[in-house]
């Protein structure tokens, strides 16, 4: 990662203009071509700097509107298993093992987006049945206060 | 939202073909055009259906330093807590959760020193209230293909 990507990635970090050659403006930007652009954002994907170029909806605008996280306390040896199969899980959006404090045992976070109360409780008891784990922790989203893009590259000069 | 407009989104979930003309591809795809790609785009951004559209960074292989972290806030204090928390770029989600703790956000700092310098500054701000820190340990699955 040279000078030149770390300006391209931040022109990436704002919204894309909705427009016929996005990239052509930002190798604009940058005095790059636009060539230029495209083969230097396939090489950040490919060297994993950059997970995808795409978008990310509200999922309460797309109908799933029970939107909760729930950490499993899953016993060391079931980890892999468990953690596999509940990425599988398509309401599930982030599925994580977490360091935690002492005094917390429910180590594995998943973020659920149902489209009903019924189709939650219905992910809750397939976990429950397959893996024999009902020890959990649910922490229904009650409030939004901040939802923003990561921005962590200084803006660009323009 | 139209079947079309889920097509988009399915597809622009998965990423934005890397070619010149983009929508173009997308719509040939579609069988629709590059203009009505564009419009329907700019319109479900609009509508707030779109929380971001450009690039989502991996923030562990740049080098930084990330955390879930949660902590436990009586109502009256939420709102004053929440600004300072919220003032923070590398904060970019902050929710008020049922259950204890209450209030969970991601921190997203250029070092571990730096992310316990932010712990630090929340905590003062909630009069020495505890920010317990949940850092990734191992990532099974991340990003949303929501149908």
């Amino acid at each position: 990662m040279d000078s030149t990507d770390q300006k391209l990635m931040s022109e990436l970090q704002e919204e894309l203009k909705l427009e016929r050659r996005p990239f052509l403006r930002i190798a604009k930007n940058l005095g790059l071509t636009e060539e230029e652009v495209l083969s230097r954002i396939d090489n950040l994907l490919k060297q994993g700097l950059i997970r995808r170029l795409g978008l990310a909806v509200k999922p309460e605008k797309l109908g799933h509107t029970t939107n909760v996280m729930i950490a499993w306390n899953v016993p060391e040896e079931k980890m892999e298993e468990v953690g596999a199969a509940l990425a599988g899980f398509s309401e599930i959006s982030h599925c994580y093992e977490r360091d935690t404090p002492p005094d917390w045992k429910h180590r594995l976070f998943t973020m659920i987006h149902a489209r009903s109360e019924e189709q939650l409780q219905n992910i809750i008891q397939q976990v429950k049945d397959r893996f024999d784990i009902d020890d959990y922790r649910l922490f229904r989203s009650l409030r939004e206060l901040k939802k923003a893009s990561l921005k962590i590259f200084p803006e660009a000069e323009k | 939202m139209d079947e079309k407009d889920r097509e988009i989104i399915r597809l622009l979930q998965k990423g934005l073909p890397l070619t010149p003309e983009p929508f173009k591809e997308l719509g040939d795809k579609l069988w629709i055009d590059e203009t009505s790609v564009i419009s329907r785009l700019a319109r479900m951004r609009q509508e707030g259906v779109i929380r971001h559209f450009g690039a989502f960074f991996d923030s562990k292989r740049l080098g930084r330093s990330g955390a879930l972290a949660a902590m436990t806030l009586p109502e009256d204090k939420i709102e004053k807590v929440a600004a300072v928390i919220n003032a923070f770029p590398g904060v970019t989600h902050n929710y008020v959760r049922e259950g204890t703790p209450n209030i969970w956000f991601t921190l997203n700092a250029a070092n571990d020193d730096e992310r316990a310098k932010m712990a630090a500054e929340i905590s003062a701000a909630a009069d020495g209230a505890r920010v317990d820190l949940f850092p990734t340990k191992r990532m099974f699955k991340v990003m949303v293909n929501l149908d």
